[in-house]
């Protein structure tokens, strides 16, 4: 037997690895022999022992081929007696069947444990990267403060719907909506109230469109939208954005202010067909701009006339520079007449803009325009010179006065006193010539910086009356406040006139006879008959300007009827 | 858009994986048919290349023992691959059941094996990790777990910093490590060299860049050169089946043809 221990030890080692001492091999490969020593010996004869040490070799990690070649061979040399030539045939035999049959279960476990280690791998993989990616996907979809979806949503879902097979039957409604002065918010109480009040928002437009199956999406900033698929109505749109601004205007408790707001909304609606998505967008925010521009705190619905409206206007407005230029801008005069001698005593001169294509434009439609660029400056002077010009061409004694308007920008202007002062001495024409009106509004907003240009002018010898003055605010304070001179009563007070019972014509005696009190010159706008003209005159009023005396003409074609 | 920075990578299982072609070259069968193919074509040119895989096993094996009488029981093996015949903590764990041992592979299949085969055994982990990324794998949390960095720790790299080409600093990499551990440990390195075999291991070389797996063979110096700030023990830096052999008989004739030095070195 030790002879057979020490061949075969020394037979099956190195030819695969196996984490055993020498003396730990011996021990084994003892262990086997002597089972297959006894199996020699024992009756009635059995192999299994040959079987038990083929799978007990695999077992301890023998695996190699050579290991059961090898031990083939030794146990052929060394298994006694050498006689029992059957015996050891058959215990050989079982070696080998117990040896390949363990092999081959143990190969078909391990690769059944990689393959379902790999498919594990495979998963965890899989899984990390669906994880990441559905990460990263709401990432890109989502705004990360309110968790509502972003724009690029809305105009994914416009994008379907406007692909949509039954696209011509479904109507949308676009609800954007923008919060009123948030900035005031976010500059006074900091950034974090201001995020935590998007917060709150969201929350209640989700809270009001969620439960009526509309996508709620933030854009940026403090502008939210909300889409409304398959409306049936103009109303069901409109009724969205009262909705919201309803459900906005309770306060919101945030760390502990309690903080009111209101917003705009602009709603477009309208089928999804034939609309690119950010048209859609964009109606939706001309609509928002609108309802900000008429006072905020509202909803506007996207009309196309008035959007063609903006359009042109916009297109006008940028003409302007152009047309200053080329001297499109003339002045023509209307007369000024007092009462009592039916004398002409001056003219207001009014601006028009003989536009190449649109023909003769009046004041109506580009000073607002240019009121809002700011080019009603530099116009205003221009026409202010024109009308100089024009007046120290009148004659009479004294000549007629120009009255010249000026505008709120205008007269807020820094420095127009002295610009104005400078323009009548190039000119060369008695300040007392020039009258200025200016609007109630532009006086109800003095600073000191306004005062001191009107304190300048009256103090020149310019005459300073207020415009339109009765429609306004009305405020009576500054009429002896101010350095002014005269008052002129807007055309639509005159409505009354010869209805000594009508509540118009008391509102105009009493602010003629207030005008007269205070000393003050007043003017009457829009006398178009001779009874307007002898009752006025009756009241008390000094100057009359209408077409009863006159239409507006050109400077040079200025009398009195 | 860039590929977001928590996607998980290394995730390429339908390639040969280092990981399983070792453990096929050690006569194992946790491996794949492309894993054998690539095998098959190192065979072709080092018939005993699976000789020289069982005697890193081998080293590897005599390595654990003499760190567990120098009375290491924190083991960091990195680069472990798929766990086979005579495991680190199979070795250490039988010497003293508390030992601790953490394996690090850059594959997850190997990992994930790893991983059911050490499921129960509360001192040992695996992770799946990259060398080249030194502090993750100090400061992964199984390793903060099981681990006192205060006390010695072994660090065996068998077979495995060949893998690492130049461009990736392996020197400074192993320096990363080797400065956080605590004086007394042990850093053992089995590494494949040119050294002896030149012929015959340039071509393996090319072979391998063609393979996806390049080797970076170093010379005795090279190889030297991981173990600075740590004392050699004996037998020093020597051919791969020279390291405190079991038996005399184990050392083949040729010692060299292994193409392997190994050694094992005291941090002091």
């Amino acid at each position: 037997v030790n002879e057979l221990v020490r061949e075969w030890a020394a037979a099956i080692h190195g030819v695969c690895f196996v984490p055993l001492t020498a003396q730990e091999r011996r021990m084994f490969v003892l262990g086997l022999a002597s089972r297959l020593v006894d199996a020699m010996h024992t009756e009635p004869f059995d192999p299994a022992a040959g079987y038990e040490a083929g799978a007990a070799l695999v077992a301890a990690d023998y695996t190699a081929p050579e290991v059961l070649a090898r031990t083939i061979t030794v146990l052929q040399r060394r298994l006694v007696p050498q006689a029992a030539q059957v015996r050891r045939a058959a215990l050989i035999e079982a070696v080998a069947a117990g040896f390949t049959r363990s092999l081959r279960r143990r190969t078909l476990d391990d690769q059944e444990t990689i393959r379902v280690a790999d498919r594990a791998a495979r998963t965890d993989a899989e899984r990390a990267l669906r994880i990441s990616e559905a990460r990263f996907s709401y990432a890109a979809l989502h705004d990360p403060l309110t968790h509502l979806p972003n724009q690029t949503v809305l105009i994914d879902r416009l994008e379907q719907l406007g692909t949509a097979h039954d696209r011509e039957a479904t109507r949308i409604g676009l609800c954007c909506i923008d919060l009123d002065r948030f900035e005031a918010i976010n500059d006074s109480l900091g950034p974090p109230v201001g995020d935590r009040l998007l917060v709150a928002v969201a929350d209640r437009l989700r809270g009001l469109a969620g439960e009526r199956g509309h996508l709620v999406v933030r854009r940026n900033g403090d502008k939210f939208a909300i889409l409304a698929e398959r409306i049936t109505s103009t109303e069901d749109a409109t009724k969205i954005a009262d909705q919201v601004l309803t459900v906005l205007a309770a306060p919101f408790q945030i760390d502990g202010y309690e903080l009111s707001i209101t917003a705009s909304a602009g709603v477009v609606e309208r089928p999804v067909s034939g609309e690119t998505p950010t048209a859609l967008v964009q109606a939706a925010d001309v609509a928002l701009h609108w309802a900000k521009a008429d006072g905020r705190n509202r909803s506007r619905l996207f009309e196309t006339h008035r959007n063609d409206r903006d359009v042109a206007r916009h297109r006008l407005s940028a003409e302007i520079p152009a047309a200053m230029r080329r001297g499109e801008f003339t002045l023509v005069y209307q007369p000024l007449v007092e009462l009592a001698t039916n004398q002409l005593v001056g003219a207001e001169a009014l601006a028009r803009w003989r536009h190449p294509l649109h023909g003769e434009l009046g004041a109506d439609y580009f000073v607002e325009l240019a009121e809002d660029t700011g080019l009603i400056v530099p116009l205003g002077i221009q026409l202010l010179e024109q009308a100089c010009h024009q007046a120290v061409r009148w004659y009479g004694n004294p000549p007629p006065f120009v009255s010249v308007n000026v505008s709120t920008r205008q007269l807020h202007q820094p420095g127009l006193a002295g610009e104005i002062l400078e323009v009548l001495d190039r000119i060369g024409m008695p300040p007392a010539q020039l009258q200025l009106e200016i609007t109630e509004s532009a006086v109800v907003a003095t600073d000191n910086q306004t005062l001191g240009t009107l304190a300048a002018l009256a103090s020149s010898g310019i005459r300073i009356v207020i415009d339109d003055f009765g429609t306004g605010y009305s405020n009576f304070a500054y009429l002896y406040d101010l350095p002014i001179h005269g008052i002129k009563l807007a055309g639509k007070l005159l409505r009354d006139v010869g209805r000594p019972t009508a509540a118009g014509h008391a509102v105009l005696t009493a602010l003629i006879s207030l005008g007269f009190r205070l000393g003050l010159t007043v003017t009457a706008e829009g006398v178009e008959t001779g009874v307007q003209a002898r009752v006025l005159r009756g009241l008390g009023c000094r100057i009359g300007q209408g077409w009863h005396f006159g239409h507006p003409v050109p400077g040079h074609r200025l009398t009195a009827t | 858009m860039a590929r977001p920075e928590w996607a998980p990578d290394g995730i390429d299982i339908d390639h040969p994986s280092a990981a399983r072609m070792y453990d096929y070259l050690l006569g194992g069968s946790h491996n794949f048919a492309v894993d054998r193919k690539a095998v098959e074509r190192f065979l072709a040119v080092m018939p005993d290349m699976a000789v020289h895989a069982q005697a890193n096993r081998a080293f590897l094996y005599r390595a654990v023992r003499y760190l567990l009488d120098a009375g290491i029981r924190q083991f960091l093996d990195i680069g472990s691959g798929v766990p086979t015949v005579g495991n680190v903590h199979e070795v250490a764990q039988r010497v003293d059941p508390g030992a601790r041992v953490v394996y690090v592979d850059i594959d997850p299949v190997a990992v994930t094996h790893s991983r059911s085969i050490l499921a129960g055994n509360s001192y040992a982990a695996v992770i799946q990790e990259d060398l080249r990324r030194p502090e993750a794998i100090l400061r992964h949390p199984a390793v903060r777990e099981l681990f006192d960095l205060s006390q010695p720790v072994g660090l065996l790299m068998v077979a495995m910093l060949h893998a690492v080409p130049e461009v990736d600093d392996p020197h400074g990499l192993v320096k990363r490590l080797t400065n956080e551990l605590a004086p007394g440990s042990y850093l053992a390195i089995s590494h494949g060299t040119a050294d002896g075999l030149r012929e015959m291991v340039e071509t393996i070389a090319k072979q391998s860049a063609e393979n996806r797996y390049p080797l970076s063979l170093r010379d005795r110096d090279g190889v030297a050169r991981f173990f600075t700030g740590f004392e050699l023990v004996d037998p020093g830096l020597v051919w791969l089946s020279l390291w405190r052999p079991d038996d005399p008989d184990d050392i083949p004739d040729q010692p060299e043809r292994s193409g392997s030095y190994a050694g094992v070195g005291r941090k002091s």
